[in-house]
């Protein structure tokens, strides 16, 4: 076997050792890059900030917890600023699996960090089983959707509620997304009937899906990945974990595009050897 | 006569489906939610015959001593675990001592953000061993995969302050457009699966 | 089909006269502001009272809802940061109770009321409250909530879903006339599909078949069961052993079915086993992690990913490369056909996924629709180029026409 053979067999073990260390070594030895802020994240960021103070915003934490470490930061951070301005923070989800992940954002920042109200700032509906279904009727009566909370209290004894019947009620409907249900449905079921702002988070895989859709109005914003996570955390100037991870992404883009070209070199090499 | 009532149940809350969608009138809407409120319970019921079919099929597993048999019962005991501690203090907040926030965010949050890291590990390898510049458009795909690369993380702006700027463009036309095009075709071919299940010519599902 | 073919000139007949406006669209019902006599609302000095400019029904409902419109109140601008909120007042009598509905902050000037019956009279009051004192508008009303049977935004779309599906059941129509099938492309995946599981027979081992994420509401899992049906007489034929782990019970259901189904075609019932087809859970990773264990394990020797895919789809291709499984993929996930066409052997893009269960199943209606589909993509190719040029020397109309809302 020649060497180039033997570089192109390559023992994958020694492949994901390279991208560990990669991922690894930053976090000890951080670069501290600066986050440079892409359109589409700017764009809601500006939506947020121009909502009259006391809007309604709608996050639907449409994810996991294999999701979280990209979407989790996004979702802090989007709050951190909704709260900042006193708007008021509407929270349901369409995975069942992401409900304390939306608990606990909204306890560690509405209650944390800014001393909101339950019920008077912020009001979490957890889980809303349906999906598309969930967001047709969603738009048209809130209460016949969302009947109690995630803590089981009945919705017509929720002050927030009051006043949030229908679509018209939210400034700004945000979906945190990693799959289906997710922004898709939004899109689709929701803001084909009842418009109004929406956007959406997206891990990385999803986000260049979402591009057709800023182009054409239907979002007024787009977070993608971990990268859009850092880019608002950096608008919110609340640095956090996406920020921290900068740094390892980095590192690692570089060692796939360094593995692709070693890769394509090798089997050049061996092309010409060959002929 | 045993396969007429059921295409005739798809028809009519397929072509209902379709027609809700254009008459917002009331009658229409709450018949709409009846809909749906039956939707999420013939799914509710079937996610609990899942749940049976999962032990059952274990428990199963554990009694003949079928290959693998003792990963049975970590799952039976997962699961019993999982449901007590739901069942108990699953719907209260983040306090301390919830056993079920506990076991969420100290068990099934690193479980499955792992499992989701391994996608880093899995397209290095596929990078290096697939990504290849055969043809004209392999490399013209390997050029735009370097450059959104450099794009997406800082490090790219710090080498050059153009690659984001590059990215963007990427992303927002070539990718825009191609995705647009896929997703039309896409679509059609739902309508047209849609339709024949509504008009009962796809009949897979039924059997 | 006479049903579908009447129902079908019916929908042509409607969607031609609606795209053309000779059928109006439902009337929204417009109540104009009428400013009733009322209580002095003067209010507490300090924030000064709004002013109601219009009550309207909310166009495109169900009539239980009405829009409020108002100019705010003249203290926003002489001293702003006076007023907070302000409060919508509704009453269902002139000289009523006015109870409070409804809080915008402060800047907004509009209203949407939700949850009303429609055709019944209301009346409001928009109180613009200040830190130590508020202020209400004179009475305005009656608003009307009026019931719209057609939703007068979505004329394009209406348009549309009426000329695709003529279309689709237009070929279906002819195909149903016609004698012999009618010509579609062969995709080279039909070959692989006999290939990989004649190869799994040589070497003794299994075909794991995993149909997606989504569960049996999704066409791609129905097009997943069609591709089944044919993998299933495979195996029942060659007598290979089929692996199908389910992430929801009533795709398991349904998988069992079309197998029993085609082990009884090929005239093995006996060798069919209900336990090949398994639920396993509905937790998106630890389905990842049971089926790579499955193919770490057993080695299959050839792999079929027909389906709903996300973040898995890599997981499992990248995996199957490593144990040598010949692996045939199909998705309409966008995002997930990289990773399927670099790391498989074949994949179906996109709608081939949907052909390919139509092709298989030879039925000259099923192929009829795919040919139906390609018009209707040609069709929207005419429109994308007719909107471009039009938009490039300035004309409008038709772009507008095509937007929603």
């Amino acid at each position: 076997m020649s060497v180039f053979e033997k570089i192109q067999n390559l023992d994958r073990r020694i492949i994901f050792v390279t991208v560990a260390l990669a991922v690894i070594l930053p976090l000890f030895f951080p670069l501290k890059l600066p986050v440079d802020i892409t359109a589409p994240v700017q764009q809601l960021y500006d939506v947020i900030e121009d909502l009259p103070e006391g809007s309604v915003v709608l996050i639907s934490i449409d994810y996991d917890p294999s999701g979280a470490p990209e979407l989790d930061p996004a979702t802090w951070s989007v709050m951190r600023h909704c709260f900042s301005r006193n708007h008021k923070i509407f929270v349901m989800g369409l995975w069942a699996t992401g409900v304390p992940l939306g608990m606990r954002a909204l306890e560690t920042v509405g209650a944390g960090e800014y001393n909101k109200e339950y019920g008077i700032d912020y009001v979490d509906f957890g889980y809303i089983p349906g999906g598309a279904i969930a967001l047709v009727n969603l738009g048209r009566d809130v209460h016949d959707v969302c009947r109690e909370d995630v803590y089981g209290t009945a919705v017509d004894e929720i002050p927030m509620m009051k006043s949030i019947k229908s679509a018209d009620a939210f400034g700004l409907v945000l979906s945190m997304s990693m799959g289906v249900p997710g922004s898709d449905q939004w899109i689709l079921y929701y803001h084909a009937r009842y418009r109004g702002n929406l956007a959406t988070a997206q891990t990385a895989i999803g986000a260049p899906k979402y591009y057709q859709y800023l182009q054409t109005g239907q979002l007024v914003g787009l977070i993608g990945g971990m990268k859009g996570a850092a880019e608002y955390e950096r608008l919110v100037n609340k640095y956090g974990l996406a920020t921290i991870g900068m740094d390892s992404q980095s590192i690692a883009h570089l060692l796939i595009i360094a593995f692709i070209v070693l890769g394509n070199v090798i089997y050049w090499m061996e092309k010409r050897r060959k002929n | 006569m045993r396969l007429r009532i059921p295409l005739a149940i798809i028809f009519v809350m397929g072509i209902f489906t379709i027609v809700s969608h254009f008459i917002p009138a009331q009658p229409v809407a709450d018949l709409n939610q009846t809909f749906r409120n039956w939707y999420i319970g013939i799914i509710s019921f079937f996610i609990f015959l899942g749940t049976v079919n999962l032990a059952r099929s274990n428990s199963e597993k554990i009694k003949t001593r079928a290959r693998d048999w003792k990963y049975s019962i970590i799952l039976i005991i997962s699961l019993a675990v999982m449901l007590v501690a739901g069942f108990y203090k699953g719907r209260t907040s983040m306090e301390e001592g919830n056993p079920f926030m506990y076991l969420y965010f100290n068990v099934q949050y690193p479980l499955e953000s792992t499992m989701y890291s391994l996608l880093a590990f899995f397209i290095t390898s596929a990078a290096f061993r697939a990504f290849r510049a055969r043809n004209r458009e392999a490399v013209l795909l390997l050029v735009a995969a370097v450059l959104v690369m450099l794009g997406r993380v800082p490090i790219g702006a710090a080498m050059w302050d153009g690659f984001p700027d590059v990215t963007e463009w990427i992303m927002s036309f070539p990718n825009a457009a191609a995705k647009r095009g896929i997703r039309l075709g896409i679509d059609l071919g739902l309508i047209s699966m849609a339709l024949r299940m509504i008009l009962g010519i796809e009949r897979s599902y039924m059997q | 089909m006479h049903k579908a073919q009447s129902a079908s000139a019916l929908l042509i007949g409607l969607g031609m006269l609606i795209a053309l406006g000779f059928l109006p669209a439902a009337g929204a019902g417009v109540n104009e502001a009428v400013p009733a006599a009322g209580p002095d609302s003067a209010g507490v000095p300090g924030v000064l009272p709004p002013t109601i400019t219009a009550i309207e029904d909310t166009p495109n409902d169900g009539g239980t809802s009405i829009d409020i419109t108002w100019e705010a109140s003249p203290s926003e601008a002489i001293a702003p940061g006076s007023v907070i909120e302000y409060s919508i007042m509704r009453s269902d009598a002139e000289a009523g109770e006015f109870e409070n509905f409804g809080t915008v902050p402060a800047g907004s000037t509009t209203y949407s009321d939700g949850g009303l019956q429609h055709d019944r009279p209301y009346w409001y009051k928009v109180t613009a409250v200040g830190l130590d004192s508020e202020a209400a508008s004179e009475v305005s009303g009656p608003g009307y909530g009026r019931m719209q049977w057609f939703d007068d935004g979505l004329e394009s779309v209406l348009a549309l879903t009426v000329l695709i599906c003529a279309l689709i059941i237009g070929s279906i129509i002819y195909a149903r006339h016609k004698s012999g099938l009618m010509y579609l492309r062969r995709l080279p995946v039909f070959d692989a599909i006999d290939e990989a599981i004649g190869r799994a027979t040589e070497m003794g081992k299994k075909v794991l078949f995993i149909m997606g994420q989504l569960d049996v509401d999704d066409p791609q899992t129905v097009a997943s069961m069609n591709i089944l049906a044919r993998v299933a007489d495979r195996t029942a034929t060659y007598g290979a052993t089929l692996d199908i782990p389910c992430v929801w019970p009533m795709a398991m259901s349904m998988a069992r079915e079309t197998v029993k189904e085609s082990y009884l075609r090929a005239g093995k019932p006996d060798e069919y086993d209900e336990d090949d087809i398994y639920y396993m859970t509905t937790d998106q990773f630890g389905y990842v992690a049971g089926v790579d264990g499955i193919m770490m394990r057993d080695r299959p020797a050839a792999n079929f990913y027909l389906g709903a895919f996300y973040a898995e789809s890599l997981i499992f291709a990248e995996t199957g490369y490593t144990i040598g499984a010949i692996q045939i993929a199909g998705t309409a996930e966008v995002d997930q056909l990289p990773f399927f066409v670099v790391a498989c052997d074949y994949t179906l893009i996109g709608e081939e996924l949907y052909a390919a269960g139509a092709s298989l199943s030879g039925d000259p209606v099923q192929v009829g629709s795919i040919r139906g589909q390609d018009i209707a993509k040609a069709v929207f190719v005419v429109m994308i180029l007719v909107g471009v040029i039009l938009r490039l020397i300035g004309i409008d109309i038709f772009t507008e026409w095509l937007a929603i809302g």
